[in-house]
């Protein structure tokens, strides 16, 4: 049956990603040392030199903003790095040669990659509230309804880097460029730049602000805010797929599928 | 499309942007079919367009005219229905994650055929006995040698169970042990009946296990015959010629001259005639040299030399037309 496949092939990816992430292990540690470094950094700026009336709320917005800022440059950068390693390690042809859309395999390695950033986000977020000594509201239902809508958008941001690396090969200057504009859109909520809520992930991240740092209930969101995070969502998704798609035809007109 | 065919290679085109924006075309109307359970070597020098042409086979490059169509699927328009057909190594060792071990690349591989773990580990189990691979199935592939890496590469081609698998050099950097084994472990899957489009230098292999070439030169097909017909054609004009005595050397001189030959010493040579029916001036000649002939018998040449006239004359004969011998019977 064809959705059984899917599921087997998202269950193949998702242990790839596991084994991945302890094979290479130098790479995982150095990842989660630089989050907790970067998180430090910040906390001691907050702590010596910003206002200690307002440090507790800031510290919180910290720790949203910068949990989503790793959460987007995993999920959004993710795509390209493989498929740029994958040209280079000769795999890459063989991805558009199984049953599975490339783009579904695409999808379904992002998808995994998630579930385990995810798992370690939540330990590093613990480790970085005690350390700070400053506590989120948990509300794990809450997380469960606004992380979907907020994160289709990043995949669809990135299946654009995806579509760009298969024809292009070398981004890496693009992803590190990225790695700002995702700040922008993980560090400033909504409501000091409005147009924000036009941009991919934005709207979401200031949701989940609302109920992480400032214990907002579900219930405290309008249709407005559930229509507008959905429809950027839904909109970069299908953006990002549609450029995608272009992109592996052009990469297959001129031949350049595994060309490194 | 006839009901036995099972790729159809129709007219297809292909030309890329080299350096300086050039078109450089790669493929230039190459034709042909292979029918289902054949074994079809498609050979050629390096840059001939074999393997712009596989990839076409194989839905991954758009050919800019023409169709390829697997199981009566167009690899452009439908290429996850043609795909599913086909099963390829490409790029030998370099198709693994050299960071999974043996048994995780083929779980991994068969998952994205949208394989359950379970089958893929009872057909695994199968293929790595077969490959000689059992002992090697928890190795990290980084850490296998070269030939293990290949025919591992080969096993995960076989665990899609496709009509048609796609074999791009399965031999090449092998030692002649391991090149061997391969070449047994490749007559094991033609013997299965399956499709088998391989292409190689290793003309040996071809020898062995095809029953028809389809050579390209330039881009273009410059023959596509059965190996035993070229086999017999070359057969054919090759002649090994012993004489009793020494030829004076004007003599000789004057017969090398007049016909390809190679002497292996004073009193033999052995002598290509552009057709059987030459061999009639042959003795005319060798008579009116004065020797006596104490023997003549026909050579039958390696595929190799075959292969090598083939791309040298851009077909059979001197004609740079594509000769296809399939149906043809040849006088000899």
């Amino acid at each position: 049956m064809l959705s059984e496949g899917y599921f087997h092939s998202f269950r193949a990816n998702l242990v790839k990603a596991v084994i991945e992430l302890r094979r290479y292990l130098p790479n995982t540690i150095s990842m989660i040392v630089t989050f907790y470094a970067i998180f430090l950094f910040l906390l001691l700026g907050v702590r010596f030199v910003g206002d200690p009336a307002t440090a507790d709320d800031t510290v919180r917005y910290l720790l949203v903003a910068n949990g989503f800022w790793f959460l987007l440059m995993m999920s959004v950068n993710s795509m390209g790095w493989e498929l740029s390693t994958e040209a280079v390690r000769g795999t890459l042809e063989q991805l558009y040669l199984g049953t599975v859309p490339p783009w579904l395999i695409l999808l379904f390695r992002v998808v995994a990659m998630l579930l385990l950033n995810l798992v370690i986000l939540a330990a590093l977020t613990v480790l970085s509230m005690a350390t700070a000594r400053t506590w989120l509201t948990v509300d794990v239902g809450a997380l469960a309804t606004l992380l979907p809508p907020t994160l289709l958008a990043a995949v669809g941001l990135a299946y654009v880097v995806a579509g760009l690396t298969i024809v292009f090969k070398q981004v890496n200057a693009l992803l590190q460029l990225s790695q700002f504009v995702l700040m922008a859109f993980a560090y400033v909520p909504v409501s000091q730049v409005p147009a924000l809520e036009l941009a991919p992930t934005a709207k979401g991240i200031d949701m989940v602000r609302r109920v992480l740092a400032e214990g907002a209930p579900l219930s405290s969101f309008g249709a407005a805010d559930w229509a507008s995070v959905w429809a950027t969502g839904a909109l970069y998704f299908a953006l990002g797929l549609v450029v995608f798609k272009l992109f592996e035809r052009r990469a297959m007109r001129l031949g350049l599928l595994g060309h490194y | 499309m006839p009901e036995a065919s099972l790729i159809e290679v129709r007219d297809v085109r292909k030309a890329y942007r080299g350096p300086g924006g050039k078109l450089v075309t790669a493929v230039d109307g190459v034709s042909f079919e292979v029918a289902r359970g054949e074994v079809l070597g498609l050979l050629g020098p390096n840059g001939a367009g074999k393997t712009t042409t596989i990839k076409m086979a194989c839905g991954l490059v758009h050919p800019d005219a023409g169709s390829v169509r697997v199981a009566g699927h167009d690899t452009r328009t439908e290429r996850l229905q043609a795909v599913r057909h086909v099963a390829a190594v490409l790029e030998g060792n370099r198709n693994l994650y050299w960071r999974l071990s043996v048994l995780e690349n083929l779980v991994y591989f068969g998952g994205n055929r949208g394989r359950s773990p379970r089958e893929v580990r009872r057909r695994s189990g199968e293929l790595l006995e077969r490959f000689g691979l059992a002992a090697k199935r928890d190795e990290v592939v980084a850490k296998l040698s070269r030939g293990m890496q290949q025919k591992l590469a080969i096993a995960v081609a076989l665990l899609a169970d496709t009509d048609v698998v796609v074999l791009d050099e399965p031999t090449l950097g092998l030692d002649v042990e391991t090149s061997h084994e391969v070449r047994e472990l490749l007559r094991g899957i033609a013997a299965e009946g399956r499709t088998v489009v391989l292409s190689t230098h290793d003309m040996p292999v071809v020898e062995d296990l095809c029953r028809r070439v389809v050579v390209v030169s330039g881009g273009k097909v410059v023959t596509d015959a059965l190996v035993a017909d070229l086999l017999n054609l070359f057969r054919s004009r090759a002649f090994r010629v012993t004489l009793a005595a020494p030829l004076p050397v004007d003599e000789m001189a004057r017969l090398r001259g007049r016909y390809t030959l190679t002497a292996s010493d004073d009193v033999a040579f052995e002598v290509e005639l552009a057709e059987p029916g030459e061999l009639y001036r042959l003795m005319d000649d060798l008579r009116a040299a004065g020797a006596e002939l104490d023997g003549i018998e026909r050579t039958t040449p390696r595929f190799e030399e075959v292969f090598r006239r083939l791309v040298q004359d851009g077909g059979v004969g001197a004609a740079a037309r594509p000769l296809r011998l399939r149906e043809a019977t040849v006088a000899v």
